[in-house]
């Protein structure tokens, strides 16, 4: 079984934020809109966070794609009071809608902020654009990126329907696929021979918070 | 209906206008919080202040806030039970039932957090044991029940003493006894044990619900400042002392306004007994914020000094000085342990602890910037958490205000020297 996980290089990385639209476009996110986008009522399931350092004239800019990190010791898996947030075999922290009660408890106990909770009922722009083959969330529940879990499903089915094994690259993430820079990688962190695994064992590689021990499964390759 | 009984049952028999008034100006604030929380539901959580990164607001605050005022029961009954100090049995009863109505309060401000309260079923089915809400739900759960047999055992006798003294509503004691009839020696001493198993039990217990309240925000690492080993503790000592500041302050309201039989000298022991608490609670912030600035963590710090001088600072310095100091010095002198030093100060406290519990939850998540970039977060109240929030208060105060009437709050006394006789009915009428 693959061992879902994703490398993220900021040396390609232009900090463009086409992933967070992707994102958005590709997972069904509701639109808060102006006036709940000013009260901090966003969903981006991948956020680009821009680091600021020194002050003028001496400043630096950095910036940070961030999606779910998918941690092997997720923090959010152990506090969830129904076990509507789950540890999959295949690496995944997925979020079951059905459950989640909406007490946002695994929102505080991220240490990442990618998690979402549905403030009021969500807004799209377009219905006729939505994604069949992404679920849309009610109000009152939390929700969080997938690691396009939909197109994992479909790689596998299509390839089993051409008889043969999962491939590495068969799985094309949606901000991976629009990523101006090429800058997100996605594969199997278990095979050796993938490419995530072997960019995963750079110098450069480094993961969020690893002193937190939750054992991210995106590794972020350093700018040089 | 002898002298004696008439000193108790007074309240039930008396009902003045005040009374009626302050129950329809209660039952308007929860109408108004009823339409309030519909609004919640119909349009989402959104129409609170809450937001990213203020996941939790002022609900949890007053959640934390009313589990810790529930702690009043317990100390009471550990006072007459474990310590044998029988002149707190007459509080025994107000304190217990304290102890329920805020533990139900608890729940309900639990309730209006949820995103999806049409699933609150989904706590007992599809409950996880390994996450510490579940924790809280067993023990919550576990503390009530024994809350209500403690009130129950506690009061079964003189229910049956009231309906032979007011046999107009025999039924509904009857009914408040589920049945019980039995006030011989031998019943009532059985009673007495059955209160002292219950009195021990619930010690530990009591430890076990704030503490395990506390873990729900102090074991996750991803919040510095609630990530402490000195939150569960901490949880404990500001319990103790809102509570027992809760049960003084109702005492004092109890025999200004319903005119309880409780005697001086229990106000002058609760008085002593909460100043006595009070320097303990600020030992415990003391130790907490001295290892947060010496070790100098910038995550924990930049909250500290959000709390010191930044956008906290009145909520901090309300609590250290009106909440903690203001009412230390009033209680330090024994003669202002009058019903209005004791009153001012007991409710100074409380306003405090709560004070500290909006510190607790709020400047940790708004700070959202302790490991990634993000934005600071502003969380402003809306009308519908005031609403709510006041609506919940009005129904506690409603629930007490009933109980009043329904049941006398001081036990049953039997042998009252009789200098201790308050004037009968037919006389204050009289005069």
């Amino acid at each position: 079984m693959a061992r879902w996980g994703m490398v993220i290089d900021l040396d390609r990385c232009t900090a463009c934020q086409a992933c967070t639209v992707a994102c958005v476009a590709e997972n069904n996110q509701p639109v808060a809109g102006p006036q709940e986008s000013q009260k901090g009522r966003n969903i981006f399931w991948n956020q680009v966070l821009a680091i600021v350092e020194g002050e003028y004239p001496l400043v630096k800019a950095r910036f940070l794609p961030r999606p779910c990190m998918h941690c092997d010791e997720p923090p959010c898996v152990q506090v969830c009071p129904v076990g509507a947030t789950y540890k999959r075999d295949d690496g995944l922290v997925a979020q079951n809608n059905d459950l989640c009660i909406g007490c946002r408890y695994c929102m505080v106990a991220c240490p990442y902020g990618v998690r979402y909770f549905n403030w009021k009922q969500p807004e799209y722009p377009t219905i006729e654009n939505l994604n069949p083959d992404v679920p849309l969330r009610p109000k009152g529940v939390v929700e969080k990126c997938t690691f396009c879990v939909h197109r994992i499903e479909a790689a596998k089915v299509k390839a089993q329907a051409e008889g043969r094994e999962l491939r590495d690259g068969d799985v094309k993430t949606a901000c991976q696929q629009t990523c101006t820079g090429g800058a997100i990688y996605f594969g199997d962190l278990e095979d050796p021979n993938s490419q995530v695994a072997k960019l995963a064992k750079e110098q450069r590689a480094f993961r969020l918070l690893e002193e937190l021990g939750t054992k991210p499964r995106v590794i972020y390759l350093g700018e040089g | 209906m002898n002298h004696l009984e008439e000193k108790y049952l007074q309240p039930l028999m008396h009902t003045g206008s005040k009374y009626y008034l302050t129950v329809v100006v209660l039952g308007l604030i929860i109408t108004w919080a009823l339409y309030a929380y519909f609004y919640q539901l119909i349009y989402g959580l959104g129409v609170t202040g809450m937001n990213t990164p203020t996941y939790w607001g002022f609900y949890i605050v007053n959640f934390i806030f009313f589990i810790g005022l529930s702690a009043g029961g317990v100390i009471v009954a550990s006072l007459v039970h474990a310590f044998n100090i029988q002149k707190f049995k007459s509080v025994a009863r107000i304190a217990e039932l304290l102890a329920i109505s805020c533990l139900v309060l608890a729940t309900i401000f639990i309730t209006l957090d949820l995103g999806r309260p049409d699933r609150i079923w989904h706590l007992l089915v599809y409950g996880r044991l390994g996450s510490p809400l579940i924790w809280d739900v067993i023990v919550i759960t576990t503390y009530l029940l024994v809350s209500l047999a403690y009130g129950y055992f506690g009061t079964r006798a003189d229910l049956v003493k009231c309906m032979g003294a007011i046999p107009q509503k025999r039924r509904l004691y009857w009914f408040l006894a589920l049945g019980y009839t039995n006030t011989s020696e031998k019943a009532l001493r059985g009673d007495r044990k059955i209160l002292r198993g219950l009195a021990i039990i619930a010690l530990p217990l009591a430890v076990a619900l704030h503490s395990v309240t506390a873990w729900i925000m102090g074991l996750l690492k991803a919040r510095p400042g609630w990530h402490s080993a000195l939150l569960g503790p901490l949880f404990v000592v500001s319990a103790t002392v809102s509570g027992l500041a809760l049960v003084s302050l109702v005492v004092v309201l109890g025999r200004k306004l319903l005119k309880l039989a409780i005697k001086d000298e229990i106000v002058k022991a609760l008085g002593s007994l909460l100043f006595f608490t009070i320097p303990i609670l600020g030992y415990f912030l003391f130790a907490e914020l001295l290892t947060v600035t010496f070790a100098g963590e910038p995550a924990a710090l930049g909250i500290f000094q959000e709390m010191v001088y930044g956008h906290f600072a009145f909520v901090f310095w309300f609590n250290l000085i009106l909440g903690l100091l203001v009412p230390f010095v009033i209680l330090a002198f024994p003669r202002a342990r009058t019903d209005f030093g004791v009153g001012i100060a007991s409710l100074l406290v409380v306003l405090g602890v709560l004070a500290e519990r909006w510190n607790i939850t709020i400047p940790s998540q708004l700070h959202a910037d302790h490991f990634l970039p993000y934005p600071h977060g502003v969380y402003n109240l809306t009308w519908v958490e005031y609403s709510l929030v006041a609506g919940v208060y009005a129904l506690g105060v409603l629930f007490f205000a009933i109980c009043a009437k329904l049941f006398p709050l001081v036990e049953i006394e039997e042998g009252t020297p009789p200098e201790e006789r308050v004037p009968s009915l037919a006389e204050v009428k009289k005069s």
